[in-house]
């Protein structure tokens, strides 16, 4: 499938409805059976992927709606993680977890989400991983000498799962790396870690670094500057990056830096609730165009919509689209 | 009968407690009231710590009845009893005259001048009053020769204690300075203080800031923005001579409390640090009862009696059937309202003294179909229910929720809300004191539900604990500290 210029995507999750928070905290009160909960995560992904589709976008995904949250659903596949399981009240909280041994390769099993995706659209479709860096600064380290020998077993373990996604039909992977902006001081190995995790993976890789959207705020404030020049060793296709929130500012380190990376641009803002109209959009994508070429430029949200009602998620996505249409007219022009 | 003991101080319980005891089984011995009805009876005694109340000495709230309870021969009744207004030797005639239907209403027609209809509490006339006492603070002031912190417990203003103030400065430059250390540190570091009084704080913070920040050498204080807000035009500009000293940092923007972000939107993310003091118990409130895993919301009607009604209309000479007009006319423009302005304040003072609640419960509905103030959805309730004492009645604190709520989203990743405060922190309280409203100088007391608000702390991502207040001794004053949570 040919994708049209500007392509649109989501950063990964949807809104999570009210009602399948409740029922995930009831899953973990062990009021209702893991059976129970998978086929009503299966209707609810299904629904998500369709108010993508209606709503016009290129690439979809998941809307990672089985996930309680962007660290623990991995944490809980990857061997040698010890998690406390009694550390969580609400299904969106973080558990406590330690390493006490050296990670051992094994599958994360995180295929059959992939398929499931493929099996309930026709449009492109994109699955989004954490990151080793990111995992790593919620496990506390017993065993390793360092958080970066930490992150590289565990990028060593999710290589293979890329490996095998990709065999599953994954063309589109989008690594996410939140805490670089709030560990900036660990962004060189930060990048090595991540070539090792997308080493030998064949598919068109992303890396969305924001600054965090832990219960719908920013986690940290600053500037994407101290990602360059580190990041430019990275060897991945695309930067997805926030810029709706934050403004434009650091846009300018595209033209400091060139590179041949797509720019994924944040172009809503995904921790207000007020839906952006589709020319806001329009303006905001003619503001990239400043600094990246439309070929090498995908729309997309700030960060995943998981904190928004449903209805202001699906109306954002919406805009999105109709503003990026807007501009791909004026470029056919 | 089931007698509520809601209070702990010996002094009055005891008396008070069996005197309603043998009341009730004498009027149920002399056949007054039914057994049925006797077996049907919850009494509530209370200890109202505020002296001016919108409680009569005994009170019945009526409920409007479910199915079930039309069915029944004697529905429940409520009675309420203030211990501390009871006089001794009157309490079976207080009783007798609230409880028989037939008196309660011969009572309601003719002794009471209602002055709004039946409907939350949050929108009652009295927050008008609210309202018009600090709009007119000055007015109230100048008559009483006290001013508004002299009506509070220990005669001033708790934000104001000098310690507290130097190690909330202490705590501020501590985060400045880690921020710095990380590279992080913002060119403006903003502070927004909601409810600002005379400023007396913001000036005393603002020095003992300007001196620890010399200290160490920092040079912070040139980045500070100090915010004063307050959604009082007037307050905003007698606060200004506070912080002469200070005033290229401080910005004075008027501003509505139950919605911050509103007005302050463009700094989103930005604020290090949010203060307030004495403003959460301020805030418009209603109250719900939880019983029998149903939700009922209380209602309330203002009323004067009809007797006070009358002194009060001869004292302002003006007609006792004036003087719900006249009523409306001193919300609108205070004291003038009256072509003596002298009696203009008599009026307006005489009648909030006077002004009673009348209550009933309403709407009785499944906990699931509630709707509660944003921010708070029924099935947190139920969470939070789920290990409440049956029968509860209590505050949501639908205004300091709604202030909360709206005032999170402008914290600063590495920002936190501070608030001095009355708080409940903890459901169960509720069974053993009572938390208002009450009546200081003009303006409404409330106790905040601190329970409500870590809940809906909790599930926006945000810690929230409470210190009590140490600096000074029997102060009920606690302090909610917010931190964004990871």
């Amino acid at each position: 499938m040919t994708l049209p210029i500007l392509p649109t995507t989501m950063v990964g999750s949807y809104s999570m409805p009210s009602w399948l928070e409740r029922l995930k905290t009831e899953y973990f009160a062990r009021r209702i059976s893991r059976h129970d909960l998978d086929e009503i995560h299966d209707s609810a992904v299904r629904s998500a992927i369709k108010d993508q589709e209606m709503a016009g976008l290129d690439i979809v995904t998941d809307g990672e709606l089985r996930r309680d949250n962007m660290i623990d659903y991995f944490l809980e596949r990857l061997p040698g993680i010890q998690i406390d399981r009694s550390s969580k009240k609400f299904y969106y909280d973080f558990y406590d977890s330690e390493v006490i041994g050296k990670i051992p390769m094994a599958s994360l099993g995180l295929v059959d989400d992939f398929k499931f995706l493929l099996a309930n659209t026709e449009r492109e479709a994109k699955i989004c991983i954490t990151g080793p860096h990111s995992l790593c600064k919620r496990v506390r380290n017993k065993h390793y000498q360092s958080e970066e020998a930490l992150a590289t077993d565990i990028a060593r373990v999710m290589n293979m799962e890329l490996k095998e996604l990709v065999k599953a039909g994954a063309k589109h992977i989008q690594i996410d790396e939140p805490y670089y902006s709030g560990f900036p001081e660990d962004i060189s190995w930060g990048v090595k870690v991540l070539n090792i995790l997308v080493d030998g993976v064949k598919a068109e890789i992303g890396v969305h670094i924001c600054y965090g959207n832990r219960y719908g705020k920013p986690s940290w404030e600053g500037s994407y500057r101290y990602l360059f020049p580190a990041i430019l060793d990275a060897k991945v296709r695309q930067l997805s990056l926030e810029f709706a929130r934050r403004g434009g500012e650091d846009l300018d380190l595209f033209r400091e830096f060139p590179s041949s990376f797509e720019l994924g641009a944040g172009v809503i803002d995904v921790k207000d609730q007020s839906i952006e109209t589709p020319d806001i959009v329009a303006e905001r994508i003619r503001k990239v165009l400043q600094f990246v070429p439309a070929e090498k430029l995908v729309i997309l949200p700030d960060c995943g919509l998981h904190h928004l009602p449903r209805d202001v998620a699906f109306g954002k996505l919406r805009s999105m689209v109709q503003g990026a249409r807007t501009v791909r007219k004026e470029l056919e022009h | 009968m089931i007698l509520n003991l809601n209070y702990t101080r010996r002094d009055s319980a005891a008396s008070t407690s069996s005197e309603v005891v043998s009341t009730f089984l004498s009027l149920l011995e002399e056949k007054q009231i039914t057994p049925s009805q006797f077996a049907h009876l919850h009494i509530y005694l209370d200890w109202l710590q505020y002296k001016e109340n919108f409680r009569e000495p005994v009170s019945v709230v009526e409920s409007e009845e479910g199915e079930e309870s039309q069915e029944s021969a004697s529905p429940r009744m409520d009675v309420r009893i203030d211990t501390r207004q009871i006089a001794p030797g009157t309490l079976r005639g207080t009783v007798e005259q609230a409880i028989y239907p037939e008196k309660r209403e011969q009572c309601k027609r003719g002794d009471r001048v209602y002055l709004e209809e039946f409907g939350s509490f949050r929108a009652s006339i009295a927050w008008d009053f609210n309202r018009l006492y600090w709009q007119r603070l000055k007015d109230w002031e100048s008559v009483t020769g006290r001013s508004y912190e002299k009506e509070l417990p220990g005669g001033s203003s708790d934000g104001h204690q000098p310690q507290a103030i130097a190690d909330s400065v202490e705590r501020f430059w501590k985060l400045l300075n880690e921020l710095d250390k990380q590279g992080r540190l913002p060119q403006e570091a903003f502070i927004l203080e909601i409810g600002v009084g005379l400023a007396t704080r913001a000036a005393l913070w603002l020095d003992q800031f300007c001196a620890l920040d010399q200290q160490h050498g920092t040079n912070y204080y040139p980045r500070i923005r100090f915010l004063l807000a307050d959604y009082s035009l007037a307050s905003l500009e007698r606060s200004r001579p506070a912080v002469q000293k200070h005033l290229e940092l401080c910005s004075f923007i008027a501003l509505d409390a139950l919605d911050p972000t509103r007005t302050l939107s463009f700094l989103r993310h930005k604020i290090l640090y949010v203060h307030s003091s004495n403003m959460y118990d301020n805030l418009s409130d209603e109250e719900v009862v939880w019983r029998d895993n149903r939700i009922y919301w209380v209602e309330a009607r203002a009323y004067l009696s009809a007797h006070n009604t009358e002194r009060i209309a001869h004292e302002c000479d003006i007609s006792a059937a004036d003087v719900p007009r006249m009523i409306h006319r001193l919300l609108e423009v205070g004291a003038e309202a009256l072509p003596d302005r002298r009696k203009g304040m008599a009026f307006w003072m005489q009648i909030w003294k006077a002004m009673r609640l009348e209550e009933k419960l309403v709407d009785a509905i499944d906990l699931p179909e509630a709707t509660f103030p944003a921010g708070l959805s029924s099935a947190q309730m139920e969470d939070i229910l789920k290990d409440a004492p049956s029968d509860l009645r209590f505050h949501l604190s639908s205004g300091a929720l709604e202030s909360f709520r709206n005032t999170l989203p402008l914290l600063h990743p590495r920002g936190y809300l501070q608030v001095q405060d009355i708080f409940v922190t903890n459901l169960h309280e509720y069974s053993m004191g009572f938390y208002g409203p009450g009546k200081l100088g003009g303006s409404i007391v409330n106790w905040v539900n601190g329970a409500l608000v870590r809940e809906v702390a909790e599930r926006g991502g945000y810690d929230v604990h409470f210190v009590p207040f140490p600096y000074r001794a029997g102060s009920k004053t606690s302090t909610l500290y917010t931190t964004r949570r990871e």
